[in-house]
């Protein structure tokens, strides 16, 4: 028994002089390490408050209105916070924040001795101080020097700012996710209210998001961020900063988001774009950090519309396709809408839902435009070939051979020949054999030309298939072309900035609309009937039936395979190109097994956001130039009389013609040089 | 004197040996250590305190610098479009012709010209430009017309582009100052060291010069002014006219007139602007269709 003593009081005899020898060195080591680390820290701004001192960039609309601060923090003094918030915030994140100087010894040591011998597991130890200390100097690299060095500068700002000094810094500089930096803002865009007047529920609910901004976010976790709410009122309650039973009344709460979501991105495909362009034209430092203030050409009304009618449109074509809501892979859109008199992009939409997909498809997608092609088909051949909308041509089977290549043989997409036709009656139905014939004429650079010459940006490839829309194009480049046709030929380039001026004022860039008449206004009005033609009876005809009654001209655009539909068109003041379809690997087919055309999808789209964003506005019609007449000409021989019409013209399409064309008569528009009969078209090609 | 330690042999001696006074002390002092530092945080002071020392010596290192050298690159970058675009406007402001104006602005610089210099600088130009950029009927319509707004001046490198706008900023007129004018308005009319017969574009059309002249007093006063719209680049030149030449194209509503001056035995040819239509009349005189 004294043996076993005698051992007791050597072990702790061991244990306590090596325990001071250890104490004594890690004391040295320390020392040692902070006079070797010092020299590496940051330095601390003095004040502190030099920290929320980057001025912001604002982004207009066209008419004024707010559209985004770019790095927003707006600070507001503690007295102009709700005293739930920082009650709720001390209670969660540190409270003991008014008893240490920069750390909590106990929860350090726990947390230290948990990562050392509890792998895997993490222990949250850092106070305010030192969370401030991370989020103004240091990265979010996890390591041992990291945080050594984060609590320095802890100890650092405990010794030169007063408590209040460091709360004031660290609520008005913390993320809280969705955009929102500071409890201003944050109360700001989750509440649409000022952080004074946050509710108990409120304030603990924004108090819990920044330990997971993203996780918590409750736009999209509405119900992880309330239960993350609780955990905060509780530990209100725990340290007594309400009563156990206002936690339990305030956790019985469901606070109201505010209604306009926003994000920690811009929100916005037009943002996208246009931050884009500032950061092509400025850099990202003047974007980001310069206060520059933009001008926009957006307005907002025409905004929401866009993205109302593209979110409406794809339901419909899920619909249309069987898909529900959990389908892996839905279809995409886009929308852009550009005012035809300047040229400025008025909404553009970029996919169905920017919170799901952030590619912008209205400036960064190329797809093929299909039929959408065929006016620079059509006006290239009036010019280039002196055709008009009463030249007859044949609706038959067609060989190009191309040299050095497979013959190329387009076909309808009705897959059936309708024998002699009027141009205007080629392009209302989108007869895809004529303009295959048009492009052998003139040639594919003749039509590249044309489209390069209204706007058309994007590589096109030289071929035959160009007339049927086979090179790629973004949504933006049609409107902006097909806006060349809504205003007789003159050319105004798109844009997105209006004016952008520096933090005082100073103007340092503004738009100057700049117009070019680059198509001859009597042709352009020719393409602009048969473009009217294609949504009255053609095959755009789904906008009227969808109650869109004003003068409107427009083309629907199909790829093979139903990969890609579009609908482009224009009023007199607006134009918009719409497309619909998947981003890769499927095709546009219903329910029924049918393809479904631009007309199906991107057309109701278009005729939904036209009707509403023109509404209230007078109806305006296509100026006529000086120089039309209209005639009225047989549908299939262009003459003025009607003719009997041949059921078969030609023995050898015996065989591909399904039926007889019917007698129907066509007004066109004509230049006075422009004789109908007899249909040189048909002949002289 | 040395001491030999030894392990204490008894319990007792343990026991007495454990609580002595260095123990306790060594004890007592630890624990003091200890409880003093987690009552005060004294250690955080202290090192703080040393920290705060040497604030001003310290790199300025971490994400809060680096936005603020960011923010002082974007100033710098703002405030250099700026400063350049005062100078310019304060260069624009002093210029008396176009050629100063052209020499204030660089490609891809703006600024906005009042609208009282532009019709002086207008005038300024010799009459043969000025007619060509823009006619004065259509200068007066649009400076005196409700539309315009302001004139927006933008430096290229072909030279100056000048936009008329309205109020929404929309261009009314547009007018180009090449580089080619730019240097004609700043040179003058350069003779060229030639025989008027070796410059193709006279070829067919060279007169003597008497023949040419009587043929111009012919004409009825009042057409004579536009014939030769500047006659000082001729009254400048030395020596004698010996052939008249008309170019055989007109443009914009102007034919060119080339004078042959013989001085000192050397030969060379001033060409000179006059309207279209009194070259025309005077064509007739010249070739006996009008007498």
């Amino acid at each position: 028994m004294k043996r076993l003593l005698i051992n007791i009081l050597r072990g702790i005899r061991l244990l306590f002089y090596s325990g001071l020898i250890g104490a004594a060195l890690f004391g040295f080591g320390v020392m040692g390490l902070v006079f070797f680390m010092s020299n590496d820290l940051p330095k601390l701004p003095q004040p502190l408050s030099r920290i929320i001192e980057t001025p912001q960039t604002q982004i207009y609309t066209s008419s004024g209105e707010m559209l985004i601060t770019l790095g927003e923090r707006k600070t507001v003094p503690l007295n102009m916070i709700s005293t739930d918030f920082i009650n709720a915030i001390l209670a969660i994140e540190d409270h003991r924040f008014f008893e240490h100087d920069g750390i909590n010894k106990l929860r350090t040591l726990k947390g230290l001795y948990i990562t050392l011998f509890k792998p895997g597991q993490v222990q949250g130890a850092s106070t305010i101080t030192q969370q401030l200390a991370k989020n103004l100097f240091f990265s979010f690299e996890q390591s041992f020097s990291r945080k050594f060095k984060e609590m320095l500068v802890a100890f650092q700002i405990e010794a030169t700012c007063s408590k209040e000094e460091i709360l004031h810094a660290y609520i008005n500089q913390i993320h809280f996710g969705a955009g929102a930096q500071g409890v201003e803002k944050a109360a700001r865009i989750f509440f649409d209210k000022s952080a004074v007047n946050l509710t108990l529920d409120e304030a603990a609910l924004l108090a819990g998001l920044p330990k997971s901004p993203t996780g918590y976010n409750p736009f999209r976790h509405y119900n992880r961020a309330l239960a993350r709410r609780n955990v905060v009122l509780n530990r209100m309650a725990a340290v007594g900063f309400i009563s156990p039973d206002q936690a339990r009344q305030a956790s019985e709460t469901k606070p109201l988001l505010a209604a306009k979501r926003t994000d920690s991105r811009t929100g916005s495909y037009f943002l996208d774009a246009l931050i884009s362009r500032l950061v092509h034209i400025y850099g990202q430092d003047v974007v980001y950090y310069g206060g520059i203030r933009v001008t926009t050409t957006i307005d907002l009304k025409l905004q929401a519309l866009a993205v109302q009618s593209i979110r409406d449109g794809l339901n419909r074509l899920d619909q249309m396709m069987g898909l529900d809501s959990t389908a892996p892979v839905r279809p995409q859109g886009a929308l852009v809408a550009i005012d035809t008199a300047s040229g400025a992009v008025k909404a553009m939409v970029g996919g169905r839902d920017y919170y799901e997909s952030e590619f912008n498809r209205a400036v960064n997608s190329r797809r093929q435009p299909g039929s959408g092609f065929k006016p620079f088909v059509y006006y290239q051949a009036f010019r280039q070939m002196g055709f008009h909308p009463a030249t007859v041509m044949t609706d038959r089977p067609v060989k190009i051979t191309i040299k050095g290549a497979p013959d190329w043989e387009p076909k309808n997409f009705s897959k059936q020949y309708q024998g002699d036709m009027i141009l205007k009656q080629a392009m209302t139905h989108s007869v895809n054999t004529i303009s295959a014939q048009l492009v052998e004429q003139i040639g594919p650079g003749a039509v590249i030309n044309l489209a390069k010459t209204c706007g058309i940006k994007s590589p096109l490839n030289e071929v035959y298939s160009i007339a049927l829309g086979s090179s790629l194009v973004t949504p933006l480049e049609m409107a902006s072309a097909f806006s060349t046709f809504a205003t007789q030929g003159v050319r105004h380039e798109p844009f997105l900035i209006w004016r952008v001026e520096d933090p005082f004022g100073r103007v340092i860039y503004e738009h100057i609309i700049q117009e070019k008449q680059v198509l001859e206004p009597a042709l352009v009005y020719q393409v602009v009937d048969m473009l009217k033609s294609v949504i009255d009876r053609g095959s755009g005809k789904s906008i009227r039936q969808h109650g869109f009654t004003r003068p409107a001209a427009g083309k629907t655009g199909t790829t093979d395979q139903y990969n890609d539909a579009w609908f482009t068109g224009f009023t007199p003041t607006l134009c918009v190109s719409i497309w619909t379809g998947f981003d890769k690997g499927r095709n546009l087919i219903d329910i029924n097994g049918t393809g479904i055309t631009g007309g199906r999808s991107a057309g109701p789209i278009w005729a939904q956001f036209m009707k509403e964003a023109l509404k209230g506005q007078p109806e305006r019609h296509f100026p006529i130039p000086e120089n039309i007449r209209f005639e009225t000409v047989v549908g299939a021989t262009g003459c003025f009389e009607p003719e009997p019409v041949p059921q078969v013209l030609d023995e050898r399409l015996t065989d591909v013609f399904q039926e007889p064309v019917p007698p129907s008569t066509s007004v066109v528009p004509l230049k006075p040089d422009q004789v109908p009969c007899p249909p040189h078209g048909k002949e002289s090609p | 004197m040395i001491q030999q330690w030894h392990e204490p042999a008894t319990f007792q001696e343990w026991l007495k040996r454990t609580f002595s006074f260095l123990n306790i002390g060594l004890v007592f002092f630890a624990a003091l250590f200890i409880f003093s530092e987690f009552r005060f945080n004294w250690c955080e002071k202290l090192l703080g305190r040393y920290l705060a020392a040497t604030n001003p010596h310290r790199p300025e290192t971490g994400s809060i610098w680096k936005t603020g050298r960011h923010t002082l690159a974007a100033n710098r970058f703002l405030n250099d479009i700026i400063q350049k675009k005062q100078e310019a406007t304060q260069k624009v402001e002093q210029a008396q012709t176009f050629v100063e104006l052209s020499s204030g602005i660089l490609p891809g610089e703006w600024v906005t010209l009042q609208k009282e210099q532009f019709k002086s600088l207008y005038r300024s130009l010799p009459q043969s430009i000025s007619s060509r950029l823009i006619s004065p009927a259509r200068l007066i319509w649009i400076l005196s017309g409700k539309d315009l707004n302001r004139i927006f001046c933008e430096g290229a490198v072909q030279g100056l582009n000048i936009y008329f706008l309205d109020s929404q900023n929309r261009v009314i007129h547009q007018l180009t100052i090449s580089s080619e004018d730019i240097v004609q308005i700043e040179t003058g009319v350069q003779p060229i060291s030639k025989n008027i017969e070796e410059i193709e574009e006279f070829s067919n059309s060279i007169f003597s010069a008497r023949h040419f002249f009587e043929a111009v007093f012919m004409l009825p006063e009042d057409i004579i002014p536009d014939l030769i719209l500047n006659p000082e680049l001729l009254l400048d030149e030395k020596g004698q006219i010996q052939k008249v030449g008309i170019w055989n194209e007109a443009q914009s509503g102007f034919i060119n007139l080339g004078f042959e001056f013989e001085a000192n035995g050397r030969k060379r040819v001033v060409v000179v602007k006059g309207r279209e239509w009194a070259v025309w009349q005077l064509g007739l005189i010249l070739r006996g269709d009008t007498r």
